[in-house]
């Protein structure tokens, strides 16, 4: 598998934000600030899983957050049960998240379509009620407790400063992940499964596991930031991972734009950072979302980042050229 | 023989409570479905047009309307919410049905949070319309259920006499069926279409009055209710009508058993759980259902 090296371009922009991104702690922020960036980095992580998911191959799910719950859920019953810390816990979690999404990804890819949006939703919510009355073993509504330090080479990570880093070194890997994925022949195949799913089925391309495929790989993505965020707040819930959660995360992606490298990445930091900009209570702050939801969707369809990429284009090449990648919403597949 | 027959009564009780709620139901599952049928837009907000219709019933009735009033209100209000949305919003999405889909997330969160911020989350209950409750052999019956389920089938039979009978309803059925070949004959399908979300809203709206009238509600019933509303119009089969009626009792009434029989906890998850069974032995849902409407592209 070579990259061309057009394709690492793409890859730099990213990086440059990232490492500007590493460099924010030299200017001593505030510890509210490092949380909220905490957070907002944790789903960015999730947020490149649903990019694969959505912007490569076309399919919306409306359960992710209940992928990340059962990444959060399995790290804190890994800690409290066999005493197994963060670094175990991360690929241990990160294949609860992925079986997960197998078994959920089977029977609704089965049913297609239209139907497939509305089945994430019912699982996310089975997941939800199923996490509330699991008893003991579950914490019931109050949830469980994740008191266990994340040390490496001997350091306390537990240190918000320290997290923050980590986090940001996640969100590289995740990026970098995603990006490899879209530069490689498989990303091709579920571009084309997007583009036109009767086609790529005759092409020999095996359309239903190529999607539950791409559904495991997001819940890998999902896996890893439940673990990250059961670590971070210490305390994890099911109302944290029911369906509005999942809404939320959809939002995000699409504000920013799927099929884009930069997009989950912008998608996590406006949504995380807006009401604190514009000085929003949460209530306030939710109804401007919903706004720009639907104000993206039917103005940019590519997504805030689209819209600013091809908004540059036009300015320095006098008209936008044709993109290769115009519409936000997959093409359906007739039946 | 007092051993059965007080399980018969908790049996006919249950049946009451289940049906009641299944209209409710019901009523969000034949918007979704007419809905979809016609236009292929997953509406989820479908939910919160229906708490919007409960919490107008709960406006007007605190400012002292009667209910019947309120009811009609609610109706109106909601009606006209539809027609506004869809000649604002959904109008430019019909030929994309999944970005009316992401519209239709967006306005959860608007709708959930408008109500909030200017009416606060809280629970919000109004008195029970009709306080008589009627002693059959034994069998206590709320007249006010009563009330919901009779409203509820009558203004079904309505709807399905429209559909089934009139030279609209006929048009209809034929513009769901094929919309360009309706266009070509002359059918005013846009219209159509508008007038669908217009019906489908009103019908929230009525729900939500009703579902008032039974149980308190916060600007965030929506959400379970149209999961429901959607598990029930996927088991019947999207864009079916007759198995959206039928899929709706059978949920009510598994729902009325299983509160009534001490696994409360899980009520919610029972319209998932069959929901998910159905569609895997049965994708087009019990009945038989369309995959939307047929469009060229």
């Amino acid at each position: 598998m070579s990259i061309a090296p057009k394709a690492l371009r793409s890859l730099l922009p990213v990086l440059v934000i990232l490492a500007l991104i590493a460099l924010v702690p030299l200017a001593s922020p505030s510890n509210r600030f490092l949380s909220l960036a905490i957070s907002a980095g944790i789903n960015v992580i999730a947020l490149y899983g649903l990019s694969v998911l959505f912007g490569q191959t076309g399919i919306l799910s409306m359960g992710h957050a209940a992928l990340v719950g059962v990444g959060a859920y399995a790290s804190a019953i890994l800690a409290r049960d066999f005493g197994v810390g963060f670094w175990l816990a991360l690929p241990v979690a990160a294949i609860a998240s992925a079986v997960f999404a197998m078994i959920v990804g089977i029977p609704s890819l089965r049913v297609g379509g239209h139907h497939f949006v509305i089945m994430t939703f019912a699982f996310g919510q089975l997941v939800a009620i199923v996490l509330t009355n699991g008893g003991d073993y579950t914490g019931a509504a109050t949830g469980l407790d994740l008191t266990d330090h994340v040390t490496l080479f001997d350091a306390d990570m537990t240190d918000l400063t320290r997290y923050y880093l980590m986090v940001v070194a996640f969100v590289t890997a995740a990026a970098v992940a995603s990006w490899a994925i879209i530069h490689s022949s498989y990303g091709r195949t579920l571009r084309a499964i997007r583009e036109n799913e009767k086609l790529a089925a005759s092409l020999g391309i095996n359309v239903g596991r190529h999607k539950i495929g791409a559904f495991v790989v997001s819940g890998v993505f999902a896996g890893i930031s439940g673990v990250l965020l059961a670590y971070f707040l210490g305390h994890i819930s099911p109302s944290q991972f029911s369906s509005f959660p999942s809404i939320y995360l959809a939002l995000m992606v699409m504000i920013g734009g799927a099929r884009l490298i930069e997009g989950p990445l912008a998608g996590g930091i406006l949504v995380a950072f807006l009401p604190e900009v514009l000085n929003l209570d949460p209530v306030q702050s939710r109804i401007v979302y919903g706004v720009c939801l639907i104000a993206v969707i039917m103005l940019l369809p590519d997504g805030l980042i689209g819209g600013i990429v091809r908004a540059l284009r036009g300015l320095f090449a006098g008209k936008p050229k044709p993109e290769t990648e115009r519409e936000t919403a997959p093409s359906e597949a007739r039946q | 023989m007092q051993q059965v027959s007080i399980a018969v009564d908790i049996f006919i009780q249950q049946i009451l409570n289940g049906l009641s709620i299944a209209s409710v139901i019901t009523l969000i599952a034949i918007g979704v479905t007419l809905i979809f049928g016609l236009t292929g837009i997953i509406n989820f907000a479908h939910g919160e047009f229906l708490m919007i219709g409960g919490i107008v019933t709960w406006l007007a009735v605190s400012a002292g309307l009667g209910f019947a009033l309120a009811v009609v209100l609610a109706i109106l209000a909601v009606g006209l919410m539809g027609y506004v949305l869809e000649r604002g919003l959904f109008r430019f999405t019909l030929e994309r049905p999944t970005n009316g889909f992401i519209v239709s997330l967006g306005l959860i969160v608007v709708l959930q949070h408008v109500v909030v911020l200017f009416w606060n989350p809280n629970q919000k209950s109004i008195p029970r319309p009709l306080t008589t409750v009627w002693e059959v052999g034994g069998v206590r019956i709320a007249s006010v259920r009563v009330m919901v389920i009779l409203i509820t089938i009558a203004v079904v039979a309505l709807s399905f006499r429209m559909i089934t009978a009139s030279r609209y309803g006929r048009a209809l059925r034929a513009s769901v069926e094929d919309r360009d070949t309706a266009a070509l004959m002359g059918i005013p399908v846009r219209r159509y279409i508008t007038g669908v979300f217009v019906l489908g809203s009103a019908l929230a709206g009525l729900g939500g009055a009703l579902l008032i009238a039974l149980f308190p509600i916060t600007p965030f019933t929506g959400g379970t209710m149209v999961m429901k509303g959607f598990a029930v119009a996927l088991i019947g089969g999207l864009g079916n009508i007759y198995g959206a009626v039928a899929a709706g009792l059978i949920l009510g009434i598994v729902e009325g058993f299983s509160a009534g029989y001490g696994f409360s906890q899980w009520t919610d998850a029972y319209s998932f759980v069959l929901m998910i069974l159905v569609l895997i032995v049965r994708p087009h849902g019990l009945f038989g259902g369309t995959s939307g409407p047929r469009m060229a592209s």
